[in-house]
């Protein structure tokens, strides 16, 4: 210890205040728990500051703007201007909101918050590093830990975010001005919400990706449809290209890219933004200090109850691995505190929804068909092409459709891919189907209201059971 | 792609079939739905259909081998999906040596294991977190919700059935809860598809040395080997219910999954051997107290002896179910058997008339149909003659439903097929729906469920001939109609002896809930009705 240090005890050290961190701590707190939550950046996290949050904030007011400028077809003619700074400004109330709310609510629940950087200093201390100089530093002792440090952006060798012209996420969030051009590494899910956005704000935007089509992992028809519809609007995919190196070229620069032959092409464009995933942080918190090591993916490895193969230290969200989304660490921060707590929780759940906020969106809960093989099942799939829906054409929404799979067998929904536009609403009746074991006979005879987009998930089931009534039965 | 298929669960409560005969052998074509065995469980026979399109490629089950529900009996490769390095040698050559074969290991591990399907539980989260707290394993409770969904009361059975058999500690949780499942499926609590996790717990891992059992060993008396906790499948226990031994007393050599594992014959033999020790015990006694006589004759042992030329059948499958369950009834429902003899002539000439008319409809009319009515009608005046003795909660069952078993003579043996609603249906639809299931049942493509429900059972053994007999009550019915031949016998009439078509009647009861006079009225009404078939048009 050094001399001046403050020591606390405290029941859980929550380390990191995003949304699998502060879930963990308010849960914590309401079942009776001392907690202390240390946070070094921003209550909310990555999620509600430089991730989800903004990135809605913006995709919507884009669409706004978007949708606006594109109506003619309904009789309407407007060309709007966006000043982005304006939007940046607005996006950062709605951040400034949030985030208080959650210091306001960790709060309430009697939780301590500390502003710093933990880091473990034995098998149940934890010192806490104040930003800068002369802050001092302090000890925590905890029973328990849940280490909750998320992930930060993975940095292509040669391309260092320098947030001036080569930006990651965070700082394409967070731009005061559209620049004319940009050129996009990697067509995951951030790469594709991004280059939507700023296309749809005038920006010229070029795609490079190495693989040979936009968001791995999405089935070849629902990557198809934003793939189609970015195309639409105009930005430009190169697929099958490693990002090479950079170099500064008059105002903007150009970007270099290389095939698997070694061809080398070249890409100008004022900027470039690096979305090519995400890495969990755990190099800040001296792990070996209190016996953990991170696997070689650098995430810590959780079993069902979150916790890692130390007994009293639970890892959740992002540095606990895929799938590296914000309601799962909640998900996680939860069981975490339940299981501190002594209640009998576990992370059993049967299906996690995920949603991309491209143009059309994309909501998938559970199982592909072809997934649903390979677990044993024998897959029935139903689908219901947007164009059929009543809702979506009244939306000039044409493009996507809803697509259930279910085990012949039982009835059982095993999950569901939605292209759609508020797919990532639409995936949450599913979700619920899924999780509650439901059949698919029971979504299809639950009435859905007309006229929405929701009526599709319906019909889709219907699909299923070939009694769909708005589309042919397959 | 190999594809396993393991023995389906045939209907509640049957844990094991014997395989009686493949229809195919390795390296044949087959088609889906192609029958590829015949099973025989402990109440039909059934066809074992091919899953899939595809070669035969490995049998894993001998004729006259009893296998386990959901344990793997054939495999298949499937057509138009390459074959993988799993255990076949005409594998093609894996893509990745060590890796394949590795692979196809885990895979089987994990259908082994339960974990197919993902490790998907169809259960509400409000199901999984009971589960949770009342310490059960999700993943070996059966559902009996829409799909064989897990509902919270699935979850609380399991639960109080963990219970009953466990000391609470949570090593072999998942065995223990298979096997309890097995015993709720015995219980007949309905949809029990017993599944994986039974697979685990009873499948045979080592069919091999049974007979070395401890008893042999020591030749004599047997320690109890007292454990807390043993596996054994559900027929095994209710053998070893039947012999009145503790399962946990029968000593074993075998494991399964970590827990001592008992066979049918590991409790027989436990069970022999301390009869010997017991008689072995009263002789001592007997030579202390200077009687002279030797152990000759003393021998109780139930071996039989066999001379040359003797045949040995194995008393297994439905003979060895219908034994024990006569044995059952017998033994926990104290009988009386009720006889009385009915004037028919009327009954015979009501049916001479009605049959040429059924004929023409295409329906055969027996006089069954006619007994099954009056049953019904003299039921309902008696209704303690349809009622079920729930021993565990101590309470007499009226049961409302009219369900009316016939007992059935096949060449498998005794079957009981069930005609359900009697008394809400006319005698044609009576005649047509009983020929039709006893036709079923002796050509054994009868469904088990088409043999559950009855509340009375009548047993017609004077179509073969005779006049009474005993019949055994189908427990837990607690009584059973036997008729006699319907001949002319003599008859007095008004000081008249003339000749009359009589039937005999031999009613028995579990006299623990139906009195003798009971029995008297019921069968005074039947008579009634019997005599004069025209009151059952009242009906």
């Amino acid at each position: 210890m050094v001399v001046g240090d403050v020591t606390t005890g405290t029941d859980v050290l929550v380390i990191g205040a995003g949304p699998g961190g502060y879930v963990a701590a308010i849960r914590a707190g309401q079942l009776g728990l001392d907690v202390t939550l240390v946070e070094r950046d921003a209550y909310g996290g990555t999620c509600l500051n430089y991730g989800c949050i903004p990135s809605k904030a913006l995709i919507s007011a884009t669409d706004v703007a978007h949708d606006a400028g594109d109506a003619e077809e309904m009789g309407i003619y407007a060309d709007p201007a966006v000043d982005l700074q304006r939007m940046v400004e607005w996006k950062d109330g709605v951040v400034d909101q949030l985030t208080g709310g959650v210091e306001k609510l960790c709060k309430a629940s009697g939780v301590n918050l500390v502003e710093g950087r933990a880091e473990f200093a034995g098998e149940h201390t934890a010192r806490i590093v104040h930003g800068g100089e002369g802050q001092g530093s302090e000890t925590i002792e905890f029973e328990h830990a849940v280490v909750s440090t998320g992930s930060r952006p993975i940095e292509v060798p040669g391309f260092e975010f320098d947030g001036e012209q080569i930006l990651s996420s965070r700082e394409a969030l967070a731009l005061d001005a559209v620049p004319a051009s940009m050129v996009v590494v990697g067509a995951g899910y951030i790469g594709m919400e991004l280059s939507t956005v700023y296309q749809k704000l005038g920006c010229d935007v070029t795609v490079v990706e190495m693989l040979d089509d936009v968001l791995p992992g999405y089935e070849d028809d629902v990557a198809r449809v934003v793939r189609e519809r970015a195309e639409a609007l105009g930005v430009d995919f190169h697929f099958g290209q490693a990002a090479d190196s950079w170099e500064e070229a008059g105002d903007g620069i150009t970007v270099r890219t290389e095939d698997e032959d070694g061809e080398i092409a070249e890409f100008g464009a004022e900027k470039c933004l690096v979305a090519v995933g995400r890495q969990p942080v755990t190099d800040t918190l001296n792990l070996e200090a209190v016996g953990l090591e991170p696997n070689e993916d650098g995430f810590l490895e959780t079993d069902h109850e979150a916790r890692t193969d130390v007994e009293h230290v639970f890892a959740v969200g992002d540095v606990a691995g895929e799938p590296m989304l914000a309601h799962t660490a909640s998900a996680e921060g939860e069981v975490a505190a339940e299981v501190v707590a002594g209640e009998p929780a576990a992370l059993d759940h049967q299906a996690i929804p995920a949603a991309v906020f491209t143009d059309p969106e994309i909501g998938t809960v559970g199982m592909t068909e072809d997934e649903a093989a390979e677990a044993g099942f024998d897959p029935v799939v139903g689908q219901f092409p947007l164009r059929a829906n009543g809702r979506a054409l009244t939306l000039d929404e044409r493009d996507g459709f809803v697509r259930v799979v279910g085990d012949d067998d039982s009835g059982f929904l095993l999950g569901a891919q939605v292209v759609a536009p508020e797919a990532s609403e639409l995936i949450a009746e599913l979700a619920l189907a899924v999780e509650m074991g439901a059949q698919l006979e029971d979504v299809a005879a639950t009435i859905h209201t007309h006229p929405t987009l929701s009526e599709a998930v319906g019909e889709a089931c219907a699909n299923a059971l070939g009694e769909a009534i708005h589309t042919l039965n397959r | 792609m190999v594809r396993e298929f393991k023995l389906p669960d045939v209907g509640e409560g049957v844990a094991e079939g014997e395989l009686l005969e493949w229809h195919v052998e390795p390296g044949d074509t087959v088609s889906e739905d192609q029958v590829v065995a015949d099973v025989e469980t402990d109440k039909a026979v059934v066809d074992v259909p091919s899953p899939v399109n595809g070669t035969v490629r490995e049998l894993l089950a001998e004729p006259g081998d009893v296998v386990p529900v959901g344990e793997v009996i054939i495999t298949f490769d499937v057509e138009g999906e390459a074959p993988t390095g799993a255990s076949g040698s005409q594998a093609a050559e894996p893509r990745d040596g060590g890796e394949a074969s590795a692979e196809s290991e885990q895979d089987a591990t994990d259908s082994a294991s339960g974990d197919g399907q993902g490790g998907r539980v169809f259960a509400a989260p409000s199901a999984r977190r009971l589960a949770r707290e009342l310490g059960v394993n999700i993943a070996a409770v059966d559902g009996s919700g829409p799909g064989g969904r897990v509902t919270e009361s699935d979850v609380r059975a399991a639960a109080e059935s963990d219970d009953a058999s466990d000391d609470g500690t949570d090593d072999g949780k998942q065995l223990k809860s298979a096997v309890s499942r097995i015993d709720d499926g015995e219980g007949g609590d309905g949809k029990s598809s017993v599944g994986d996790g039974l697979k685990s717990a009873v499948s045979r891992v080592d069919d091999g040395d049974t007979e070395a059992s401890p008893s042999e060993a020591t030749g004599g008396a047997v320690e109890a080997a007292s454990r807390d906790r043993t596996l054994a499948a559900p027929a095994t226990r209710q053998v070893a219910d039947d012999l009145g031994v503790d399962i946990d007393d029968v000593p074993t050599d075998e494991v399964r999954d970590g827990q001592a594992f008992v066979d049918e014959a590991a409790v027989r033999e436990y069970t022999e051997a301390q009869q010997r020790a017991q008689e072995a015990d009263a002789e001592a006694l007997a030579d202390d107290a200077g009687e002279t006589e030797t152990a000759a004759g003393g021998e109780a042992s139930e071996t039989v002896d066999a001379a040359e030329g003797d045949r040995r059948e194995p008393y297994a499958g439905m003979r060895r179910t219908i034994g024990e369950a006569m044995q059952r009834s017998k033994f926990t429902a104290p009988h009386v058997t009720h006889h009385e003899k009915v004037d028919a002539t009327a009954l015979v000439e009501t049916r001479e008339k009605l049959k040429a008319r059924a004929e023409e409809r295409g329906v055969k009319l027996t006089y069954m149909p006619f007994v099954m009515k009056a049953v019904v009608a003299a039921l309902d005046e008696h209704p303690v003659l349809n009622t079920q003795l729930d021993e565990d909660s101590e309470e007499i069952v009226f049961k409302s439903d009219r369900n009316v078993g016939v007992a059935t003579a096949t060449d498998a043996g005794l079957m009981v097929p069930v005609v359900d609603d009697v008394d809400e249906k006319g005698l044609l639809q009576l005649a047509s729906e009983t020929n039709e299931l006893v036709a079923k049942a002796r050509d054994r493509s009868i469904a088990r469920a088409e043999m559950q429900g009855g509340t009375f059972t009548i047993t017609n053994f004077g179509a073969i001939g005779g006049e009474y007999a005993t019949p055994i009550v189908n427990y837990p019915e607690t009584a059973i109609l036997g008729l006699g031949t319907i001949e002319e016998r003599p008859v007095a009439v008004d000081g008249e002896v003339v000749a009359r078509d009589v039937l005999p009647l031999s009613l028995s009861v579990d006299h623990r809930v139906v009195d003798g006079a009971d029995a008297a009225r019921f069968v005074e009404t039947l008579k009634e009705y019997l005599e004069d078939p025209t009151l059952l048009l009242l009906e």
